[in-house]
């Protein structure tokens, strides 16, 4: 992808790359089919595209998105004669799958981790297993784990988190989160009398589609953009926030525009509740959000967007609500 | 001779263009419901369209008494400010114009004290002219000095404000300060109205109040006959010199960037990354001027919704900027990047994490007020304090026009809110029914989120700001 800079019109395309985020150009992101291997499974390649067209966006859409499509990649596999599948699957027929994924956009820590766990369990499949009972066993996996870690994660956070919304709450929120979407839905119908203020930024505008469910749902919003945070912040009482990423050392590493959020907020002195499921936990670190991050090409904006994420520093969160690896649900205090 | 009015979208060019042609009293209302609609916006155009308009209203009013004159100017700028109390220049230039009407007034007075006492005391020519810098001073310690209060208390009723009146009776209850020093006596009556530079640059003020009154003082008061001479001579001397002062006035606005971009290079080093919001002409000929010299790189914030097309267009160079089109001789702005200086465009909210790789942040403002405070685009106000944040210094650059004296009790009230199909297009139509949307265009920016002011006067630290607020306004003029 292109940088961000609108640099002097003379220099040939590479100078819209700006040096400071040198290292975060990789190959360009694909947005087409052309050139695309034969053994990319239909599914896959379907996947790829509406991920990078943001058809398919947010950790948890396209980690549940991804195992759907590997299950179908599955499904339609067979062993090659005189190979095991414990040993052929992985190497020579989801990689192909993964490589084509990540060319179209950078694999979300959901979906690495999701990865990483499949892997696991195809390397486990005893050798002697019939290959038909094999499969069924990894579909019926993948279809536990998206239940397990996702949905039914998804219902706890829920639970919990909305039992800190109270009568008279204006709770603030950026962009569009599944998870906060459904924590506040959740809250609505055990009838709590509270206020929703989105706050949204180019270029996605996901927080519309937020606005746009909550006030179908009957709630009371507000909708304003990024400028207006720091206008929007008086009023509220309780911020809450989606995760793309939960860093070892304490980070949240979420949507662009996040830690300005959680900055006004903190300010202000509203409590910060963010909503994350387990398997977006990842053992990496990060001090800034320039390290590494995804840079989205300009073009797709008109005016270029450099980053993608940002990783808030611990100081201005102030509890992770989040499920613990069996499911169950901890809303700690965990104070970064 | 008709107006050539209206030809082209009516703006501050088409009002200035019909300025000389209309009546005052149209031209007014014609300015007034400019503003109204908003046709004029932004600190600059207001100001110079204020001072324009007040150009006119004192050239073309008949007066006799500087009183009446200073009433006129009052009655415009209330109007005018009424129109719209969010604009902060317009009342600044208003009571600039008043300031400058009163100094000229007493200026003038003095001059004529001393030529009534001139006769008497051939000793001391300079020291009349100083001693009556605050005429209503001299009634209270006229038991001191029979002559200033001979010279002035004539005229005295007419000029004095009530706030001063009542200042002066205020102070006339500390004794010991009138009696036995009437130098801090003078001073204490004029806390605000004169800075130390004036000081340095006046020697003789603290000699002549200084000097005890008893030798300089024959018996000369002033007749009803002198008097009436002095009226004319006074009205006759001031109206060019008020004139000239604001066109002084509206000169500064002219120049008031170029003054500022001549600080760029005490503040820009080389290879600096330098973080920016909003399209605001001021900054951008700083940064250009310290292009000249220096390489370094500029992130800027798009400031959407409300200011994204203008910034867009100042990045890339296609600067047409319709407020300003009559005052910048340059209508066509070079951009940054034709100076070779790297420009990376960043959507709002990607500012914290590049707050992280960012020198220093340089802003433009609305408005600067009396403690310190920014009135400036919204969003302004994340960025402040994303770099109080990261540590990062932020500057402020802004001409003296926008500081205002006005204290903000009420943050709330000085926060104007814009259109709302900025924030939501006609496709969102559905949307509008059950959302409320909110699209404020400013955000107040308290003081200790800035850690330096440039004005066309120099480099200032916020805490600084009260003495130029003194220095520019009359405390009478505070309320308009």
């Amino acid at each position: 992808a292109q940088g961000g800079a609108q640099a002097a019109a003379k220099p040939p395309k590479d100078a819209n790359q700006v040096s400071l985020f040198g290292h975060l150009y990789g190959q360009s992101r694909r947005t087409t089919l052309a050139g695309v291997g034969k053994d990319v499974h239909p599914a896959v390649l379907a996947l790829g595209l509406q991920m990078s067209n943001y058809v398919i966006c947010g950790s948890n859409a396209r980690c549940i998105a991804t195992l759907l499509a590997l299950k179908r990649v599955i499904e339609s596999y067979t062993t090659p004669p005189g190979h095991s599948l414990s040993r052929h699957l992985t190497s020579h027929h989801l990689s192909p799958q993964i490589d084509y994924l990540v060319s179209c956009r950078p694999m979300s820590v959901s979906m690495g981790n999701a990865i990483r766990w499949l892997k696991l369990e195809i390397s486990k499949v005893d050798p002697d297993t019939p290959e038909n009972e094999a499969k069924e066993d990894l579909c019926d996996s993948i279809d536990n784990f998206i239940r397990e870690r996702i949905t039914v994660a998804d219902q706890v956070i829920a639970t919990s988190a909305g039992g800190k919304i109270q009568n008279g709450d204006v709770v603030l929120t950026y962009a569009k989160s599944s998870i906060v979407q459904q924590t506040l839905i959740e809250a609505h119908k055990r009838g709590v009398q509270f206020r929703v203020i989105v706050i949204d930024s180019k270029p996605l505008f996901e927080g519309k589609h937020l606005a746009r469910a909550l006030a179908t749902a009957g709630l009371e919003v507000q909708y304003s953009l990024m400028h207006a945070v720091s206008h929007a912040i008086k009023d509220a009482t309780k911020v809450f926030l989606g995760a793309h990423a939960m860093m070892s050392n304490g980070r949240l590493y979420s949507r662009v525009g996040t830690a300005i959020v959680a900055m006004t907020a903190n300010e202000f002195d509203v409590p910060v509740i963010v909503c994350c499921e387990s398997v977006k936990f990842t053992e990496k670190v990060a001090l800034d959000s320039i390290v590494s991050n995804e840079v989205a090409p300009p073009d797709e904006l008109i005016s270029p967007l450099p980053l993608t994420h940002t990783a808030t520093t611990t100081t201005t969160t102030t509890a992770t609500a989040t499920p613990d690896q069996t499911g169950a649900a901890t809303a700690g205090e965990a104070q970064g | 001779m008709p107006s050539p009015t209206i030809v082209a979208s009516p703006g501050l060019s088409s009002f200035l263009k019909s300025l000389k042609s209309t009546p005052v009293e149209a031209s007014i209302e014609h300015l007034i419901s400019l503003l109204k609609r908003r046709q004029i916006r932004n600190s600059r155009p207001c100001a110079v369209a204020t001072a324009q308009l007040l150009l006119r209203v004192v050239s073309a009013f008949r007066w006799t008494d500087v009183s009446r004159l200073i009433e006129r100017i009052q009655l415009v700028g209330q109007r005018l400010q009424a129109a719209q109390p969010r604009e902060l220049s317009i009342g600044n230039i208003v009571r600039r114009i008043l300031g400058l009407v009163r100094e000229e007034a007493e200026e003038d007075r003095d001059a004529d004290a001393s030529a009534l006492s001139e006769p008497g005391t051939d000793s001391q020519p300079g020291t009349p002219r100083i001693s009556g810098v605050r005429p209503p001073l001299s009634s209270s310690i006229s038991t001191l000095s029979p002559l200033r209060h001979g010279a002035i208390e004539p005229l005295d009723p007419t000029v004095a404000e009530p706030d001063t009146a009542k200042f002066v009776a205020d102070s006339a209850q500390r004794p010991p300060l009138l009696t036995s020093h009437t130098s801090y006596a003078a001073s204490a009556t004029a806390p605000m109205a004169t800075s130390m530079f004036s000081l340095l640059s006046h020697p003789e003020t603290p000699s002549s109040t200084a000097t005890p009154s008893g030798t300089q003082s024959p018996s000369g008061r002033p007749t009803s006959a002198t008097q009436a001479v002095f009226a004319s001579l006074t009205q006759k001397d001031l109206r060019p010199e008020v004139i000239g002062g604001i066109e002084e006035i509206i000169d500064e606005l002219d120049q008031v960037d170029e003054q500022i971009a001549g600080y760029a290079l005490d503040h820009i080093h080389s290879n600096e990354i330098i973080l920016t919001h909003t399209s605001s002409m001021t900054v951008q000929k700083f940064l250009l001027t310290a292009a000249r010299k220096r390489k370094f790189t500029v992130v800027h914030a798009e400031a959407y919704p409300n200011d994204h097309e203008a910034t867009h267009a100042t990045v890339t160079g296609k600067m047409v900027n319709e407020n300003q089109d009559e005052l910048s001789s340059e209508a066509f702005q070079k951009p940054l990047t034709a100076a070779g200086i790297t420009v990376i465009l960043i959507p709002d909210s990607a500012v914290f994490a590049l707050m992280s790789r960012v020198n220093k942040v340089i802003l433009g403002t609305h408005a600067v007020l009396a403690n310190g405070g920014l009135v400036a685009a919204a969003g302004t106000r994340a960025i402040a304090k994303a770099a109080k944040t990261h540590k990062t210094p932020v500057v402020v650059v802004s001409g003296v026009y926008k500081l205002s004296p006005v204290y903000p009790f009420d943050f709330e009230s000085l926060i104007e809110f814009g259109d709302v199909s900025k924030v939501f297009s006609y496709e969102d139509g559905d949307l509008v029914e059950k959302v409320d949307v909110e699209n404020p265009l400013f955000d107040y920016v308290p003081a200790e989120l800035v850690d330096l002011y440039i004005t066309n006067l120099g480099g200032h630290a916020p805490s600084y700001l009260y003495r130029i607020v003194a220095d520019h306004y009359r405390v009478e003029d505070i309320n308009i």
